[in-house]
């Protein structure tokens, strides 16, 4: 077995770590905004402020959809909001400097209401990736019809114009955009980078198994949207002032739309690309349509085409490939923490029955897992054993029958409640983050019990020692840094089971643990489990074919058959049974 | 004319930077069952996915009957009469078992034959052809699977794991039915796997990979078990 490494871990500072050239592009960049409207015309300051402004909405979208896998539209809602908030109060109440204060409140606490709201509404347990982007469809749709309805309050299809608009000049208008939009990429790029951000890549890549980690996905995902929109209006109030005009266009999916394509040309996921397309394809535009009138709309589109067919990954694509974090992680061991023995059953399921329209899959199922206990279930294949893990673990299943854990009715609980409460699941078919390293999917299974930081990446994994075994006996301490697509189907496997082991459930419910794995493999592994749940006072509920396997580890075995558990008892009483006998060499299954 | 159907020769390939297979050779002969074995990471799959045309070749050479395949698309080896039942969710997950089935047929009139073999084998994926694949548990979307790939009649065909998750009678009318096959149509088959009993008992020849290459192989025979679980101990 592999030698463990006993330091604690560091954390490493970010800024150090990556950040120098960064910081100097900072700076340079920096330099060249404030000093810009030196060498600047007007015109050229003007649309470019305008197009930094555009560039932070691109950036807002590229967190809600490139990181974090929700495609919006309705970004431009919460822009308009805030650019319409603003115009109103200056319109309709006046200037100075008290209003101004009240339109940048406003501005910023309307949006952000109107998101999570929005977002409430788009991601509760079950909802589809569809079903949040229609909702961000129609939220503009109804926002810009809104506006058209308000006759001369909100100025109809003309818009407002002409209200008193904080007097900075053009100047000091583009410093402002361009130092906002510095800071805002900035902050975006670091908290994108640090252990929070790998959560939203989780929840882009995997949610199911973001939730069975006990990651609170949509209310990550409702907080996301809800400062995004605040940002959202705080852009919508700097374009109001800078601009001196808002029109309902600005609040329309169109325009939410075209914040979509600033990021797909830019390039997903890299925070610069987005920024880079919304400056680059504004500023050609503002360009192109004076001197070509509706042609270079056309010429657009070409350049639309012609990226997404020869720079598949945007203009991000231009800069050499992020390298990955060179060195591995280290790991670190979690001293063991026996579980409380108790005569008490941990789990108890009464009356369990489970069917999808008539199609009965578990019936009249009555089981209790006391702490300590390894119980297999076995059984044909389709006998229900998968669907009665997922019974156990999704309590917004519908059922009928009782289940508790740990003395609570897990009724009505999504699955990371369930989590919370103390179950572990691995799934039959690995479920791990794909777009990760092995070192950063191990970290996350540990997210609810060390609080990922916004601000920077630990350096090291503190991990229970029965995940350190599996990750050492199959190699994978070795692959720490590697990405998961690489990894083979029965590194996946164990992978998922270090993963769901190092969250230190008190019930962990394996589906086919080992499968993929060879025949001494899996004898380690087991010894694994058998000291997880005979010394240390887990309980596990283990699906296996493998007799042998389950012979060696468990304490009990329960048959499933044709959705019904028709034996529960000690091992030996179980294997020698006919009905196991016929299972496992007959023809029980048709 | 010689048995040898499927050659492969110092095989090269992997994913970004990393070479997975570094050298790989293994010849598949005629009506054989060759089972390859190795512990995970090994490039057992790789192999397999290369010789199907699904990564490309980075150095090396496959070829099919003497004739170099190396770049061929996959669907071009299927037309050949190769066949390949991958590892990892294969299956259409919304379509019905009846839809998987006829996808994998250039047209419906070879259906009634496609279907008298399926039946054959897993009879119960019959009973239940509008059932949709997704809802089929673990073990029976293996048994599709591989139905899948024994109706098109393929003259190679390349197995990867198919015992896993599925109930021991079930793994022992699979070892029937390949056999079967072997003997009645000659096909060659290689079987990627881990379950030992399994392969050993349904193939004449073993080989064994380790990091990328074939470290050793032979025939089936009583002593094999023992040479090759010394080869995959830690």
């Amino acid at each position: 077995m592999a030698d463990r490494v006993h330091s604690s871990p560091k954390r490493g500072r970010l800024l150090t770590r990556h950040g120098t050239g960064l910081a100097l592009l900072g700076l340079l960049t920096l330099a060249l905004v404030l000093l810009g409207p030196l060498f600047l015309d007007r015109f050229t300051q003007n649309v470019l402020t305008r197009s930094m402004i555009y560039a932070m909405m691109a950036i807002t979208v590229d967190l809600l959809w490139g990181y974090t896998g929700i495609l919006t539209f309705g970004q431009s809602a919460f822009f308009g909001a805030g650019a319409y908030a603003t115009a109103l109060i200056l319109t309709h109440v006046g200037g100075g400097a008290q209003n101004f204060a009240l339109a940048l409140v406003l501005s910023v606490i309307l949006p952000m209401a109107l998101a999570a709201l929005v977002g409430w509404l788009s991601f509760y347990h079950k909802s589809t990736p569809l079903y949040a982007s229609v909702i961000s469809l129609v939220v503009p749709i109804v926002l810009s019809q809104a506006i058209f309805a308000g006759g001369s309050f909100t100025g109809s299809s003309s818009g407002l114009v002409g209200y008193p608009v904080m007097k900075l000049g053009a100047a000091n208008y583009f410093r402002l955009a361009g130092v906002a939009l510095i800071l805002f990429a900035g902050l975006a790029w670091i908290i994108v980078r640090s252990d929070a951000g790998r959560v939203l890549i989780a929840i882009r890549d995997n949610p199911l198994r973001a939730a069975y980690l006990g990651i609170r996905t949509q209310r990550v995902q409702i907080i996301l949207m809800t400062v995004l929109g605040g940002v959202a209006g705080l852009c919508g109030f700097l374009y109001a002032n800078a601009g001196r005009i808002v029109a309902p266009e600005i609040a329309g999916f169109g325009f939410g739309t075209q914040m979509i394509v600033w990021t797909a040309l830019g390039g997903r996921a890299s925070i610069f690309g987005p920024a880079l397309g919304a400056i680059g394809i504004d500023y050609l535009g503002a360009q192109l349509s004076g001197s070509m009138p509706y042609v270079w709309q056309l010429i657009i589109g070409v350049l639309f085409v012609v990226m997404i067919l020869f720079m598949p990954r945007g203009l991000a694509g231009l800069l050499p490939r992020r390298q990955r974090t060179a060195a591995a992680p280290t790991l670190a061991t979690l001293p063991d923490r026996p579980q409380e023995s108790s005569k008490d059953a941990l789990l108890s399921v009464t009356g369990l029955r489970k069917a999808y329209g008539n199609f009965v899959v578990l019936d009249g199922i009555e089981l209790e897992v006391r702490p300590g206990e390894l119980i297999s279930v076995v059984g044909p294949n389709g006998a229900g054993k998968t669907t009665f893990l997922r019974c156990l673990s999704d309590g917004t299943e519908t059922i009928q029958g009782t289940i508790t854990l740990a003395g609570q009715n897990i009724a009505g609980r999504p699955p990371e409640d369930v989590v919370a409460l103390g179950i572990g699941r691995k799934f039959q078919v690995a479920s791990v983050f794909e777009s990760m390293t092995v070192a950063e999917c191990l970290r996350l299974a540990r997210a609810t019990h060390e609080r990922p930081t916004l601000w920077n990446r630990a350096s090291g994994i503190h991990l229970p020692s029965a995940a350190l075994d599996i990750l050492a006996l199959t190699g994978l301490d070795k692959k720490l840094a590697e990405p998961v697509s690489g990894l083979s189907h029965g590194m996946r496997q164990s992978l998922e089971l270090a993963m769901v082991v190092a969250m230190l459930p008190r019930l962990i419910l394996l589906d086919e643990p080992t499968a993929g794995l060879t025949k001494a493999e899996r004898t380690l592994i087991g010894e694994v489990l058998k000291r997880l749940t005979q010394e240390l006072g887990y309980a596990a509920i283990l699906i296996e074919h493998d007799l042998d396997f389950v012979k060696e580890i468990s304490q009990r075995i329960v048959v499933l058959h044709q959705g019904r558990l028709v034996m529960d008892g000690p091992v030996e009483e179980v294997v020698n049974s006919e009905l196991v006998r016929s299972i496992y060499s007959g023809m029980a299954h048709d | 004319m010689t048995d040898d159907r499927l050659v492969i020769e110092a095989l090269t390939s992997g994913y970004g930077e990393t070479d997975i297979l570094q050298g790989a050779t293994l010849t598949l002969r005629r009506g054989e069952i060759l089972a390859l074995m190795g512990r995970n990471g090994m490039g057992k799959t790789t192999l397999l996915k290369t010789v199907m045309g699904l990564i490309p070749t980075r150095g090396g050479r496959v070829s099919l009957d003497g004739v170099p395949i190396n770049g061929k698309p996959p669907a071009w080896l299927l037309a050949q009469g190769v066949g390949y039942a991958p590892q990892e969710l294969p299956l259409f997950q919304d379509l019905s078992i009846r839809d998987n089935l006829r996808l994998a047929l250039r047209g419906d009139r070879d259906l009634a034959t496609a279907l008298k073999i399926v039946e054959r084998n897993f009879p119960f994926l019959l009973e239940r052809l509008d059932q949709l694949a997704g809802t089929l548990s673990g073990g029976e979307q293996k048994m599709l699977i591989l139905s899948r790939a024994l109706m098109t009649e393929p003259d190679i065909l390349l197995i990867d794991e198919i015992s896993e998750g599925i109930q021991p009678s079930v793994v022992q009318r699979i070892e029937t039915a390949l056999k079967a096959e072997r003997e009645q149509r000659g096909v060659s088959i290689l079987v990627v796997e881990q379950n030992l009993g399994f392969a050993l008992g349904v193939a004449d020849r073993w080989a064994v990979m380790k990091l990328g290459q074939i470290v050793d192989e032979g025939a089936c025979d009583a002593a094999s078990r023992e040479t090759v679980l010394k080869h995959l101990s830690i």
